[in-house]
């Protein structure tokens, strides 16, 4: 027996004669055959077909059973089911299963998208603004104007920014489901005992001047402002910024490149000031909402989606109100974001069909007040009654007032894939390691004209 | 004296059309057996199956990513263009690589040489025989066995400078918290940090198994030398470890740069923490989609891995000591 646990064989002991040199070659064939047989993309240039719409959807009969991809936004798995369990009891031809196919939008669009060269579709699954696009260039996912004459959707009963989020070449792509803005939250108690007046900031600057009343409080906070976690959101929450002193990533209604445009330095450079020379606002680390929660600072932004859950969290009460504006603009500051819901390419007629009557009824007035009910997300129909909801949490009523006030998101950072990763590198060096603002805006605008004459320009 | 010289080859000096002798009908070579043909059918049997998952499952995979290194490919779409060489050379000449390398380098190195050094002291400890040496070596293994992210997310709450422990015990002492996640040097330190706890425990009992198996008579009889605590852990311990310490590095090179979990968790933007393998999860998954370039980074991972693997048994083996 040996004395020592693991002993590994000398390589010089392993002679490669004749037959060794000939067994290997036979294998190293082999596994190039099996690669030679296996799946992949088409390289022929042969290129995928377009996404139509000319499906003649009264010949078609809905398929008995559906499966719906989501991530749960919100924490929304229980009223998902619960309006899921409501649609198959309320029919019979289509049985609806929740599939959590991941825990954020880009885990959910990971698995989507291997899910187009490793089978396994979903018939509904959620597109985040981000993703949706990719989708479009990609050609998997199909447009949605026919489906939703199919089955009488209305889509002028749609929020209009909310619909309109989802259009591109006069064509429908997606139909809004957890959709949200960002608001102001604050504590109210660091408020009073500030002798703040209780309500938002109108602008950027009357906020730096109440910074030095919040952090003389008393109150204990490690920062009057938390800026969002960089990881998550920086290009979507910062484009309030940026548009508040009138410059943007981009521009909603084309493809050029604005981050190193004055008016965009200035905005991040403010921002740099209140972390680094005002000493006011901190940086997230992991969440923002729960630091707020914490009490550990006084006001934040996110998402109308994190609305229900920073109320339940909180142990004083919490004030809202609109985005701040800048010296610039002070309105429109505010974007739109959240998740749609679209149907893809390769799966058959039938669950196309039964996905269009499911999301129809997933989006019903009275479902979606049920949905922002238990999440926050704002309803995404006009015809919903939101009486209740408002009168039960006064504060969804500042999201839904708020949406008078959106701006369509700037294409840069929507239609650009990688855009958001390389907006919050760059955002996340300026914060954190005082990084020349311009000279970051100047290398992020080289990344994303990269990235959109490779991966946009030829797809378009 | 009478010369010696070798015997003719009777194989070439027989003449042609001779009978060969019952000694050279022996040496001729004979086709196998049956218990040959029965001793291979059975290898087959229970090989087989083993092979072909491996070829399915890992050479087809191997051999799939290579040929993927060669395209523009988009993830999700059904076409891809052949580029050649061309993601490699972009890999090579772009300012990233040398950032990634250097954070794989620095990662595989810390983790490595952390784990094994902690492993060995932890190790050393774990084998005197004294009460509750057995919770011990329980308590010190389990993290190992623990999920990585469920890991990665516990951490997460611990080095959160606002609502975390460490946070709230340095406040406590009138200190404040180091940025852990938003300072790339300190988020890569962090991460360090739990993956050599994670792994620690593989290391320590892996060592203990070397431990309990070096000769007493050998430590007795250094110690009948006079030999002190240190001249015998560096003198007889040691070298007598060695193949324990070997197998431990190769194995631990290999995870590490192969480490993702908690890279995934704890840094998902990979700030600091951009390591080969994250680079190629990001270039496939949270950036561009860039399929291709993403099996390029991943085939240079594998490079790195085959060269590494080799000297460390060419050159590293030699000073291996089995007795």
């Amino acid at each position: 027996m040996s004395q020592y646990p693991f002993r590994p064989a000398p390589l010089s002991g392993v002679g490669l004669d004749r037959r060794r040199f000939l067994s290997l070659a036979g294998l190293g064939l082999s596994a190039a055959a099996l690669a030679a047989c296996s799946g992949g993309p088409d390289t022929s240039g042969a290129g995928a077909s377009a996404a139509t719409d000319d499906t003649d959807w009264s010949t078609v009969r809905p398929a008995a059973a559906i499966t719906f991809w989501s991530s749960n936004p919100g924490a929304s798995q229980a009223v998902t089911q619960q309006l899921i369990d409501a649609y198959n009891a309320s029919q019979s031809e289509t049985k609806v299963t929740l599939v959590t196919a991941g825990a954020n939008y880009e885990e959910i669009a990971q698995k989507f998208q291997t899910a187009q060269a490793g089978g396994g579709l979903p018939d509904v699954t959620i597109f985040s603004d981000v993703w949706w696009f990719r989708y479009y260039m990609q050609k998997t996912i199909i447009p949605l104007d026919g489906l939703a004459e199919a089955v009488d959707m209305d889509l002028g009963d749609y929020r209009d920014q909310f619909v309109a989020d989802y259009q591109y070449e006069g064509a429908q792509w997606a139909i809004p489901w957890a959709r949200s803005t960002p608001i102001f939250y604050y504590n109210k108690d660091h408020w009073s005992k500030a002798g703040l007046e209780d309500r938002a900031p109108e602008t950027w600057q009357e906020f730096e001047e109440w910074a030095p009343k919040l952090l003389a409080a008393g109150t204990g906070v490690q920062a009057a402002f938390q800026l969002p976690a960089l990881a998550g959101y920086a290009g979507w929450t910062f484009q309030n910024n940026l548009w508040g002193w009138g410059g943007g990533w981009g521009s909603p209604d084309d493809f050029d490149v604005r981050c190193d445009a004055t008016e965009s330095i200035a905005a991040l450079q403010f921002l740099q000031d209140a972390v680094y020379k005002g000493g006011w606002a901190g940086v997230a680390s992991n969440s923002a909402p729960n630091d707020l929660t914490a009490a550990a600072v006084s006001a934040t932004i996110s998402s109308t989606g994190d609305l229900v859950g920073i109320q339940k969290s909180a142990t004083f009460p919490v004030g809202a109100g609109f985005l701040p504006g800048g010296p610039a603009e002070t309105s429109p500051v505010c974007m739109t974001g959240g998740a749609g819901m679209g149907i893809p390419k390769d799966i058959p007629k039938e669950n196309q069909l039964a996905a269009a009557k499911f999301i129809k009824f997933m989006t019903e007035p009275e479902n979606a007040v049920t949905f922002s009910a238990a999440t926050g997300y704002i309803p995404v129909r006009k015809s919903a009654d939101v009486s209740q909801l408002t009168a039960t949490n006064p504060l969804l009523q500042i999201a839904i007032d708020q949406l008078e006030v959106t701006r369509t998101q700037d294409r840069a950072r929507v239609f650009f894939p990688g855009a958001d990763q390389a907006m919050a590198n760059s955002c996340a060096n300026i914060l954190t390691q005082q990084a020349d603002v311009a000279g970051e805006m100047s290398a992020l605008k080289a990344a994303l004209t990269t990235i959109y004459d490779r991966d946009v320009k030829p797809n378009l | 004296m009478a010369a010696v010289t070798a015997p003719a080859d009777t194989g070439t000096t027989t003449p042609a059309g001779a009978t060969a002798t019952p000694a050279g009908r022996r040496r001729r070579r004979r086709g196998p057996s049956a218990r040959d043909r029965r001793d291979y059918l059975v290898f087959i049997a229970l090989a087989g199956p083993n092979l072909v998952l491996i070829a399915l499952f890992t050479y087809r995979p191997l051999f799939e990513n290579i040929y993927y290194s060669t395209l523009n490919w988009t993830l999700g779409a059904t076409t891809a263009t052949s580029v050649g060489l061309a993601n490699y050379r972009e890999f090579f000449t772009s300012p990233d690589a040398a950032s990634i390398l250097t954070t794989t380098a620095v990662f595989t190195v810390a983790t490595v040489g952390g784990s094994m050094v902690l492993g060995l002291m932890v190790a050393l400890v774990l084998n005197r025989r004294v009460r509750g040496v057995g919770f011990a070596r329980a308590a010190v293994f389990s993290p190992f066995v623990l999920s990585g992210v469920g890991v990665g997310l516990v951490w997460l709450f611990i080095f959160d400078p606002v609502v975390g422990v460490i946070g709230a015990l340095l406040r406590a002492v009138g200190r404040t918290s180091p940025e852990w996640f938003n300072d790339p040097t300190l988020t890569l330190v962090m991460v360090i940090i739990v993956y050599v706890w994670k792994n620690l425990g593989y290391v320590a009992v892996i060592y203990l198994a070397g431990l309990q198996s070096i000769n007493k008579d050998l430590l007795e009889a250094a110690a009948i030398d006079g030999a002190g605590p240190r001249r015998t852990f560096f003198s007889i311990v040691l070298p007598l470890l060695s193949p324990t310490t070997f197998f431990v590095l190769l194995t631990s090179i290999l995870n590490s740069l192969q480490a993702f979990d908690l890279l995934r968790i704890m840094n998902p933007l990979g700030r600091g923490t951009n390591t080969l393998i994250y680079e190629a999860y990001l270039q496939a998954f949270a950036g561009s989609n860039r399929v291709g370039y993403s099996a390029t980074i991943s085939t240079v991972l594998f490079g790195l891995l085959v060269v590494l693997t080799i000297v460390q048994l060419v050159l590293l083996e030699r000073r291996v000591h089995y007795r």
